[in-house]
C-alpha cells in the first residue's frame, strides 16, 4: 500500500495545476480515490467526518450487484445447454457466461467511461463515480443476445443524455442505465422485446452447429403468460415444457430474461446489503412490493370474465417474473432519482409497483413495465417532493 | 362508446398521444411558464379549463352551423346546401378568444399574485396552439359530442400534467451543472424529450 501511495505522490505534481499533465488530473484523481481515500477536505458547510464520499458509496452498490451478475452469468451458460437438452457441470456454465457476459460488460464500461472522461477532461470536473454502478446495471438489465453497437449506443445516449447534459453525477433527473434500457427498447423494439429468444444459443463460436431442442422458444415467463389464453397465465407458465417455470424455480432464477434480473433470490442478497449499509431506501424498496400486491389484487378482483389471463395471475408471481425485483432494489432506489423526502420515498415506490402491474397486465405490447413505471416515477419524483415539502411547511405554519 | 372504452380513449389522450408531448402543441408556453410549480400549475388549470369548455362548444358550433349540410336543421334546402367549413378557424378562434377573456377576469379577481406571475402568457392562451389544435383535430378525426368533451378534458389534463412535471423537474435542477449552451430552454428540451419517452409506458391501456 505504502508503494502505491509513493508512487501518487511523486507523479502528483504532474497533474496539479501548472504540471505538464494537467489535462489529465481528473484520471490521476480518479485513480487516485479509487485506492485511497480521498485526500481533500469538505469545503463549505457541510461538518460531516467520515471516510465515505461518493465513490465508496458507489462501490457498495458494485458489491450488492454481484450476487446478480455471478448468478447471470452462471445462467447464461445454464440456459445455454438446456436449450440443447444439455447438462454440463458448473465450469461450463460459467464458461460459457463469461465468453457472452464479458464483452458486454467490457464495451458498457469502455464506450461509457470514455463518455465520462471526455466529459470530464473538457468541463474540468472530477470523473464521476456513478458511472462504476450505471456501467454495470446496463449489462445486467439487457438480454444476453444483445448486439454489441446496440449496447454502445445505448450507453452512450445514457451517459450523455441522461446524465451528463444535466450536468454529471448527481444531478440527472432519470436513471442513466434506464434511460439507456428504454432507448434500447424503443429504438431496437423487434430486437429486445418479450418475445425474441433471450437465451444464447450459441451462435458460430460452437465448433459443430448443435441445434436447439424441439420445441425450445426461449420466451420469458412474462411474455407466456401474458399470451397465456384466458384465465391460465399460471397453468400456461407450469405446462411450459422446454423450461421450468414454476414459482420456485422463477425465484432462484434459471429462466431466460435480462443478465442479471432473473434471480429474484440474488437481487434480495442485494437488497439486504444495501439496506444493512444503509444506502438503499428500505422505505422505497417495500412500498414498491407493496404496490405491486394493491395492484395485482386489484386485478385479481376484476378478473371474471375477461379474456386478459394475467388478470387472474396472483400477484406474487409478478415479484418473480421479469425485472420486478431487480428494479425495485437497484434501479428506484438510486438515490439521485428517487424523490428525497420520507413520506414522498413511500409514494414514490407504492406508484412504481402499482403502474409496472398495470402496464404487465393491461398492455400487451410491454410485456415489461418495471423500466417504464421506474423512468415515469424518476420524472415524477421532484413534484411529489415539492408537495410534501409544501404540505410539511403548511402543517407547520398552522402550528404557529 | 361505453365507459371503459370512453376511459382508455382518455389515459391514451393523457400520456401516449398527450397534445404536448406527442403532438408538441403549446410549446411555447410551456417552456416559458414552467419555471415554478405555482405558477405552471395555474397556468395548467386555465388551459385546462378553456380546452374542456371550447372543444365541445366548437363540436356544436361545427356540427350545427359549419359542417356542410350542418344547416338542414333550418328545414331551407338553399341553407342546406351550404358548406361554411372555410370558416372554422375564424369561429374557432373567436370562441377561444371568448373563453380566455372570461379566465383571464377570473383570476385577475380571484388570484392577483398568480394574474401577475403569468404576466403576458394568461392572454396568450387565446393563440396557445394546443387549444385551437385541440379543435381541429375534434374535426378531423369526427369525434362526436361525447367524445369531443372527454378529448377536450383529458387533453386538458395531460397538459397540465405536462407542464407541472417539468417545473418541478426544472426547481429541482437549480443546482445542476449543466454546460453553458445548453442553460434553460436548451435542457428544458431535452427533458421533455426525456418526458416523452416516459409518457409512453402508458401506450396501449
Amino acid at each position: 500500500m505504502k508503494f502505491l501511495a509513493n508512487i501518487f505522490d511523486s507523479q502528483r505534481k504532474h497533474f496539479e495545476k501548472g504540471g505538464k499533465l494537467e489535462v489529465f488530473y481528473p484520471l490521476f484523481e480518479a485513480k487516485e480515490t479509487f485506492l485511497f481515500t480521498t485526500p481533500h477536505r469538505t469545503h463549505g458547510g457541510a461538518h460531516i467526518r467520515d471516510a465515505v464520499d461518493s465513490k465508496r458509496f458507489m462501490s457498495t452498490v458494485i458489491v450488492a450487484l454481484l450476487p446478480c451478475l455471478i448468478f447471470g452469468i452462471y445462467n447464461i451458460g445454464y440456459q445455454y445447454y438446456a436449450a440443447q437438452g444439455l447438462q454440463a457441470d458448473v465450469m461450463n456454465y460459467f464458461c460459457i457466461g463469461m465468453w457472452k457476459a464479458l464483452p458486454i460488460i467490457l464495451v458498457s464500461y469502455a464506450v461509457g467511461g470514455t463518455w465520462e472522461l471526455l466529459f470530464a477532461l473538457i468541463r474540468k470536473h472530477e470523473i464521476n463515480e456513478g458511472f462504476l454502478v450505471t456501467g454495470l446495471l446496463l449489462p445486467l438489465i439487457v438480454p444476453p443476445n444483445i448486439p454489441l453497437w446496440q449496447l454502445a449506443l445505448a450507453v452512450s445516449f445514457g451517459v450523455v443524455i441522461g446524465k451528463e447534459v444535466f450536468g454529471g453525477t448527481g444531478m440527472n433527473i432519470f436513471n442513466p442505465a434506464l434511460t439507456a434500457r428504454a432507448f434500447l427498447f424503443f429504438a431496437f423494439a423487434s430486437d429486445i422485446s418479450g418475445s425474441a429468444p433471450w437465451t444464447f444459443l450459441g451462435g458460430d463460436l460452437v465448433m459443430s452447429a448443435k441445434q436447439a431442442v424441439a420445441g425450445w422458444s426461449g420466451a420469458t415467463p412474462l411474455a407466456i403468460a401474458s399470451e397465456a389464453i384466458k384465465g391460465s397465465s399460471v397453468e400456461s407458465l407450469m405446462a411450459f415444457a422446454p423450461g421450468d417455470y414454476s414459482l420456485t424455480n422463477m425465484f432462484i432464477g434459471l429462466i431466460p430474461g435480462s443478465i442479471g434480473e432473473t434471480s429474484t433470490l440474488a437481487c434480495l442478497v442485494g437488497a439486504l446489503i444495501l439496506i444493512a449499509t444503509g444506502i438503499a431506501s428500505a422505505r422505497i424498496i417495500i412500498s414498491i412490493f407493496l404496490g405491486g400486491a394493491v395492484m395485482g389484487l386489484i386485478f385479481n378482483s376484476v378478473a371474471d370474465g375477461s379474456s386478459n389471463a394475467m388478470l387472474a395471475m396472483p400477484f406474487y408471481y409478478h415479484y418473480v417474473m421479469g425485472g420486478f425485483a431487480f428494479g425495485a432494489v437497484f434501479m428506484a432506489t438510486d438515490p439521485v432519482s428517487a424523490a428525497n423526502t420520507n413520506l414522498g420515498k413511500i409514494i414514490y415506490g407504492f406508484f412504481i409497483g402499482f403502474i409496472a402491474v398495470l402496464i404487465r397486465v393491461v398492455n400487451p405490447a410491454y410485456p415489461e413495465g418495471m423500466m417504464l413505471a421506474i423512468l415515469f416515477m424518476n420524472m415524477s419524483a421532484p413534484l411529489i417532493d415539492h408537495y410534501v415539502v409544501q404540505a410539511h411547511i403548511k402543517k407547520r405554519l398552522s402550528r404557529g | 362508446m361505453d365507459f371503459t372504452e370512453l376511459l382508455s380513449f382518455a389515459i391514451k389522450n393523457v400520456f401516449p398521444s398527450n397534445i404536448l408531448l406527442a403532438s408538441l402543441l403549446g410549446m411555447c408556453s410551456f417552456l416559458a411558464c414552467s419555471k415554478k410549480v405555482n405558477s405552471a400549475t395555474g397556468l395548467g388549470i386555465a388551459v385546462m379549463f378553456v380546452l374542456t369548455i371550447t372543444v365541445p362548444l366548437n363540436w356544436c358550433i361545427y356540427t350545427f352551423l359549419l359542417k356542410e349540410g350542418a344547416l338542414s336543421w333550418t328545414g331551407n334546402p338553399e341553407l342546406a346546401k351550404l358548406d361554411l367549413s372555410f370558416l372554422n378557424f375564424i369561429c374557432f378562434i373567436a370562441v377561444i378568444a371568448v373563453m380566455v377573456q372570461f379566465v383571464e377576469m377570473v383570476i385577475g379577481k380571484v388570484s392577483p399574485s398568480l394574474y401577475g406571475s403569468l404576466g403576458i402568457f394568461l392572454p396568450l392562451i387565446a393563440v396557445n396552439c394546443a387549444i385551437l389544435g385541440s379543435s381541429l383535430f375534434m374535426v378531423e378525426r369526427e369525434y362526436s359530442f361525447v367524445e369531443s368533451a372527454v378529448f377536450g378534458l383529458s387533453a386538458g389534463f395531460g397538459w397540465m400534467l405536462a407542464i407541472v412535471l417539468i417545473a418541478a423537474i426544472r426547481q429541482k435542477m437549480r443546482y445542476s451543472n449543466v454546460p453553458d449552451g445548453l442553460k434553460g430552454l436548451g435542457i428544458t428540451m431535452f427533458i421533455t424529450g426525456l418526458m416523452a419517452m416516459a409518457f409512453m409506458a402508458f401506450a396501449g391501456i
